[in-house]
């Protein structure tokens, strides 16, 4: 089988400088696959440049076979390839609820026109986005605030509320920006849970972006590394650990010790 | 064609140093001054009363509209802006008493300068005439000189002085400038108070030539928001090329265009919508989301 | 159930409550005041969708503008009917801020709030300068909105023939009224309404979930300016007449002003606002030349004291939208 993602020679140039330098590699159908690196190593432009979020200078990402690269990020999206965001950037002035059912948009039937004269069509379409959006809530865990707007929300349910919002598009990869920044120990582990149970019990292809070691030692089938734009090392979270390249690379950088 | 370029030049400085005090507010308050035109009113209006009703020289009529202008925009800092953008969530709030401040302005200056269209006699006498390829009255040089000489001025203080650095620091970032030490408030007025000075000289340099009405305020706003635009908001570069820009196509345009009606404008607006449509920020502006 | 109840009484009161206290009193000034309130509302509702999507909106002058102008032209030069030119006025508005929008939806914020506002400006100097439009003397002995019939059913009589015209302008202005504002509410309440708000709050966000958001902010302000134009076409059709000054950058500003006022969360906000504004402006009109300055006073007022809207109030209540 062919692989669901692949990144082709993928290069972004800001001017004279090259932030992503001809990275290849593929994303399984089912996998959970994390790009790693020391920071300013050009993790973050490479996740743009996978969600179409910054155009390529050259090179090329492919969805199931289809350029997806330099196309609008919402046409990416409505191909499957969903990205969730670092900042907590979620729908402030929504309820949690609101923020779920607002991000279905990809799954309508009926047209705006429909939803504006209230077609069956469109009211069979915000019946089963609600129900699917209390499934959602319910399957991150967050029933209990539901109702509370977005904006009184504290750091740690943002981040689930993210998800959701992703999970909510309908997605056949999802693309998160590193789910474990800032969290603690017990908050970390509880997010490997939940990104495993989103691969297991949904079935979504995961590539994430951290640089939390240990928990991408934890949750990834396979790790790609990237060091000055370029990619170092691609393999198991064993063979990651072992490999020399690596090594050098986090004891090149400050305080980042490779982990476990 | 030495005749369109000389007329540009002369227009795109008085236009320059407008745009310029708009866009110092701008950058330091991010603050859209609707009001910028009233002033510019004002202060022509200002320099009327001194020169044509209490005889003085120009020279004094002039300090006067600086002065009198200087003092109003410390005042509309101080007591309008300051507490609306201390406590208002939305960008629409401050634009809103922006707009309430040109209503209350075109109020005052009806009320104690009338609807008449005021001017001054000529400062100079005289017409420029270089072979017939540029015809211009030395007034209007002595204008133009004097902008130019102004727009200099405003470089020297903002590149040299004191005042002029921490307003740069500020408008930069205005936390980063607050933690290096710079007195926000302070410089904020003073900012304001130099950009509604600005404004003033203009009118003030104008009353001698076009003279002024109370219907100039709003047009005039309205070119100042296209300098910036085409400079790119909030950069002292781009203030002076969109000043020198629009006076140019203006000057162009009301040679070449003159044929087809008074169609200058509207070409370009067309041809900034164009431009902006390539590059949102301006020609010097910094990109943004 | 209670929304059933408040439409019933609104359409109650504006359709007859209004006309019998005017019969009544015999205040029949005040149908010209309501009638421009009505319309008034109508563009201002426009701009308040254009802040539905997160854009600040200083150009609706120019659509109203336009409006006027298309139906004037057809009316006085290709003989077309009132009612016909109506919706063509709405039409070509949204079709012209379609081919505005493109370039200048890019923008946010002031920017966009400034290339708005100069387009207020230009649409008064081009109806200055083209020959269609008759330059600064403007069109003027529009005739009245004529018959309207449908297969020789007489829906609307010709309003030259009527005893009361100016009854006839406020019910009519009523009547579009409520279609703007029922289709307003209609949007806001449904999913193309929860997807502007969508991208007023986070416009990246919105599109990773697949919202063609430039897509949509063309739509909304195509809305927008399709309010514009109809409400600018059936204000020339009341004064007969329309030029270049009819509607500028201070109304341009007004219509901004009302939503404002009336509140930017809540679809009758313009409506409201509107109202009191007109009013205001209206009862200042007795204080004479202090009328602009005191009405500027009051407005400056009304920042300092409420710098987030009248709306504002209920937030410091703990009232939720």
């Amino acid at each position: 089988m062919s692989p669901i993602i692949e990144v082709r020679g993928v290069t972004k140039r800001y001017g004279g400088l090259t932030a992503v330098n001809d990275v290849s590699f593929d994303v399984e159908k089912g996998e959970i696959l994390s790009v790693i690196g020391p920071n300013g190593a050009g993790k973050s432009t490479l996740f743009k440049l996978i969600s179409s979020f910054v155009r390529t200078s050259a090179g090329e990402v492919r969805f199931r076979g289809q350029r997806i690269s330099d196309l609008a990020p919402h046409v990416v999206a409505r191909r499957g390839v969903v990205r969730t965001f670092q900042e907590t950037t979620i729908f402030r002035a929504m309820t949690v609820r609101e923020n779920v059912i607002v991000a279905h948009h990809l799954r309508s039937k009926a047209t705006l026109a429909g939803f504006f004269l209230g077609t069956r069509a469109a009211r069979a379409d915000e019946a089963a986005f609600g129900a699917s959006a209390d499934d959602i809530i319910g399957f991150l865990g967050l029933d209990a605030i539901r109702d509370e707007m977005a904006s009184t929300l504290p750091q740690g349910h943002l981040r689930a509320l993210g998800m959701a919002i992703g999970l909510a598009t309908g997605p056949a990869v999802l693309l998160l920006d590193e789910p474990f920044a800032g969290m603690n120990h017990d908050e970390t582990m509880r997010m490997v849970t939940l990104v495993r149970r989103l691969r297991d019990e949904r079935g979504v292809t995961v590539l994430l972006v951290e640089h939390d070691m240990p928990a991408v030692m934890k949750i990834s089938d396979r790790i790609v590394v990237i060091n000055f734009g370029e990619k170092i090392a691609e393999g198991t979270p064993a063979e990651i650990q072992a490999n020399e390249k690596v090594i050098e690379a986090y004891l090149g950088s400050e305080d980042a010790a490779i982990g476990m | 064609m030495e005749q369109i370029l000389a007329n540009g030049l002369y227009l795109g400085a008085q236009y320059a140093l407008i745009a310029l005090g708009l866009t110092l507010i701008f950058s330091l308050m991010n603050v859209l001054n609707f009001a910028h035109g009233q002033m510019y009113v004002l202060g022509g209006f200002v320099t009327y009363t001194v020169v044509g009703q209490f005889g003085l020289p120009f020279i004094v009529g002039l300090v006067a509209s600086a002065l009198i202008l200087a003092l109003v925009g410390a005042g509309v800092e101080k007591f309008l802006f300051r507490p609306v953008i201390a406590r208002s969530k939305r960008d629409e709030s401050t634009m809103l008493l922006a707009a309430g401040i040109a209503f209350f302005l075109d109020a005052v200056i009806l009320l104690v300068f009338g609807e008449k269209q005021r001017g001054v006699p000529k400062i100079v006498g005289g017409v420029l005439n270089w072979d017939f390829r540029i015809i211009m009255p030395y007034d209007r040089i002595l204008i133009g000189v004097l902008a130019i000489a102004m727009i200099a001025g405003f470089i020297l203080f903002m590149q040299y002085s004191r005042a002029g650095r921490a307003m740069r620091a500020l408008a930069q970032d205005r936390i980063a400038a607050q933690l290096m030490g710079v007195d926000v408030e302070r410089y904020s007025m003073l900012g304001f108070a130099l950009g509604a000075m600005l404004a003033g000289l203009v009118g003030g340099l104008l009353v001698t030539i076009t003279g002024i009405n109370l219907g100039m305020g709003g047009p005039t706003s309205i070119k100042a928001f296209m300098m910036i635009m085409i400079g790119g908001a909030g950069v002292i570069s781009g203030a002076i090329a969109g000043g020198f820009i629009l006076g140019m196509m203006e000057s162009v345009g009301l040679t070449l265009l003159a044929a087809y009606g008074d169609i200058t404008y509207l070409v370009i607006f067309a041809s900034l919508m164009i431009f902006l449509a390539i590059r949102p920020q301006g020609l010097m502006g910094k990109p943004w989301g | 159930m209670r929304s059933i109840l408040g439409v019933t009484a609104f359409l109650l009161a504006v359709f007859v409550a209004v006309p019998w206290l005017i019969a009544v009193s015999g205040r029949w000034d005040f149908y010209y005041t309501l009638t421009s309130v009505a319309l008034l509302s109508i563009a201002s509702a426009g701009v308040w969708l254009t802040f539905y999507i997160g854009r600040i909106n200083i150009g609706q002058g120019a659509y109203a503008l336009a409006g006027g102008y298309v139906s004037a032209v057809l009316i006085t030069k290709a003989g077309f009917g009132f009612w016909l030119t109506l919706p063509l006025a709405g039409l070509f508005c949204a079709g012209l801020s379609v081919l505005i929008g493109l370039p200048i939806l890019r923008l946010r914020g002031v920017y966009f709030a400034m290339v708005t506002l100069v387009l207020t400006e230009v649409m008064r100097l081009t109806a200055l300068a083209l020959p269609v439009t008759n330059g600064a003397k403007g069109i003027t002995s529009i005739p009245l909105p004529g018959e309207l019939s449908v297969f020789g059913l007489v829906l609307i009589p010709d309003f030259a023939s009527l005893e009361n015209p100016k009854l006839a302008f406020y019910l009519m202005a009523v009547t579009l009224m409520v279609l703007c504002y029922g289709a307003l509410y209609r949007i806001v309440h449904s999913r193309l309404g929860h997807l502007c708000r969508s991208l007023q709050q986070n416009e990246e966000l919105a599109a990773s979930i697949g919202v063609n958001t430039a897509w949509l902010r063309i739509l909304a302000y195509s809305i927008s300016s399709f309010f514009g134009g109809i409400a600018g076409a059936s204000f020339v059709a009341i004064s007969q007449s329309v030029y270049p000054s009819s509607f500028q950058v201070a109304d341009s500003v007004n219509f901004m002003l009302n939503c404002f006022l009336g509140g930017l969360g809540f679809v009758f906000g313009p409506m409201l606002g509107t109202l009191v504004l007109y009013f205001g402006w209206d009862l200042l009109f007795t204080t004479g030349r202090y009328q602009l300055l005191i009405y500027s006073s009051l407005l400056i007022v009304l920042m300092l004291v409420l710098p987030n809207g009248v709306l504002s109030l209920l937030d410091r209540k703990g009232v939720r939208r």
